[in-house]
């Protein structure tokens, strides 16, 4: 049931992937994962600090977000 | 195995990133300070509080940091997962989840709020463009799910007509486009400065997936099919 890539020809599922992250890694592998992912996307695009906001001006306006 | 999956995206995600912030700072920081000079008073009220060089250097970093997220979240993690769905092998593969977050995080978006410079002011508010921005993201995602689950679809299809089919969902978008509220702009900017600017943005985002997905497939596969390499016997049964 859970390891059905013999049977299906061994053909690679999107079900099959996740199973396999679910064997593989554990939850606070995971959880930095995404905490670190949006730490980044929080950071570049979100932060309104004054400091952080306007030293990143130039790279908003360049990738096409604009805040004003 | 999936640590393999998230290294080669981070990787990519550098290089990707080193190519962008080298384009945000040859090209991104000089066109955007330059255009700064159409900025009558009104803006962000003051002025900002850092110096030229201190916004032209954090900049370039970002320009590097958005590679690497880039590279982590969609070529690190959603390439994990994606893999078996995405149409094509080796190359083509990258450059179909490349397009594809380009969809997502720019190109839908952009089709109701293109890139502005500065100078030019929106009537719409921050907080209803943020809105927007976001559910136009989500429809990118969305079409460019469709659009593989269609190529799937037409498969044993002529060529052509496979890549039409395929094509079909991007008209989900003309829906939000004829529905956006107005957002007139204002700005003593002239449209042909405006339209080369944004023009600029789009194919400096392109560049940065291409490379993104041009290092990737450079760095190749894992040697071993998936099934392989797995610490349980798969012949267990």
């Amino acid at each position: 049931m859970q390891d059905d890539t013999d049977t299906t020809r061994a053909t690679d599922s999107v079900y099959d992937r996740i199973e396999r992250a679910r064997a593989s890694l554990t939850g606070p592998q995971i959880a930095i994962a995404v905490a670190l992912v949006a730490a980044l996307g929080f950071t570049l695009l979100f932060v309104q600090d004054p400091m952080l906001h306007d030293s990143l001006h130039n790279f908003r306006h360049s990738a096409g977000i604009t805040c004003h | 195995m999936a640590t393999d999956y998230l290294e080669r995206g981070a990787v990519a995600g550098v290089a990707g990133g080193l190519v962008y912030g080298l384009f945000v700072a040859t090209v991104g920081n000089a066109f955007t300070a330059g255009l700064e000079t159409f900025e009558h008073g009104h803006g962000h009220g003051g002025g900002p509080v850092v110096s030229g060089l201190t916004t032209a250097v954090a900049s370039i970093g970002g320009g590097v940091l958005w590679g690497i997220l880039f590279g982590v979240a969609v070529f690190g993690m959603a390439y994990f997962f994606l893999e078996p769905a995405i149409p094509g092998s080796g190359a083509t593969k990258r450059l179909a989840l490349a397009g594809a977050g380009f969809l997502t995080v720019s190109g839908a978006p952009w089709l109701v709020l293109p890139p502005q410079p500065p100078g030019v002011e929106q009537a719409l508010g921050t907080e209803t463009r943020l809105a927007w921005y976001a559910g136009l993201m989500t429809l990118g995602a969305l079409v460019a799910v469709l659009a593989g689950l269609t190529y799937r679809r037409a498969e044993g299809r002529h060529a052509a007509v496979r890549l039409g089919a395929t094509a079909l969902p991007l008209a989900l978008l003309a829906v939000p486009v004829a529905l956006a509220p107005a957002n007139p702009v204002h700005g003593d900017v002239p449209a042909a400065l405006v339209a080369a600017y944004r023009w600029t943005v789009v194919f400096g985002q392109l560049l940065l997936w291409a490379t993104i997905a041009g290092v990737h497939a450079w760095l190749g596969d894992s040697d071993t099919p998936v099934a392989d390499d797995l610490d349980y016997p798969a012949t267990a049964d």
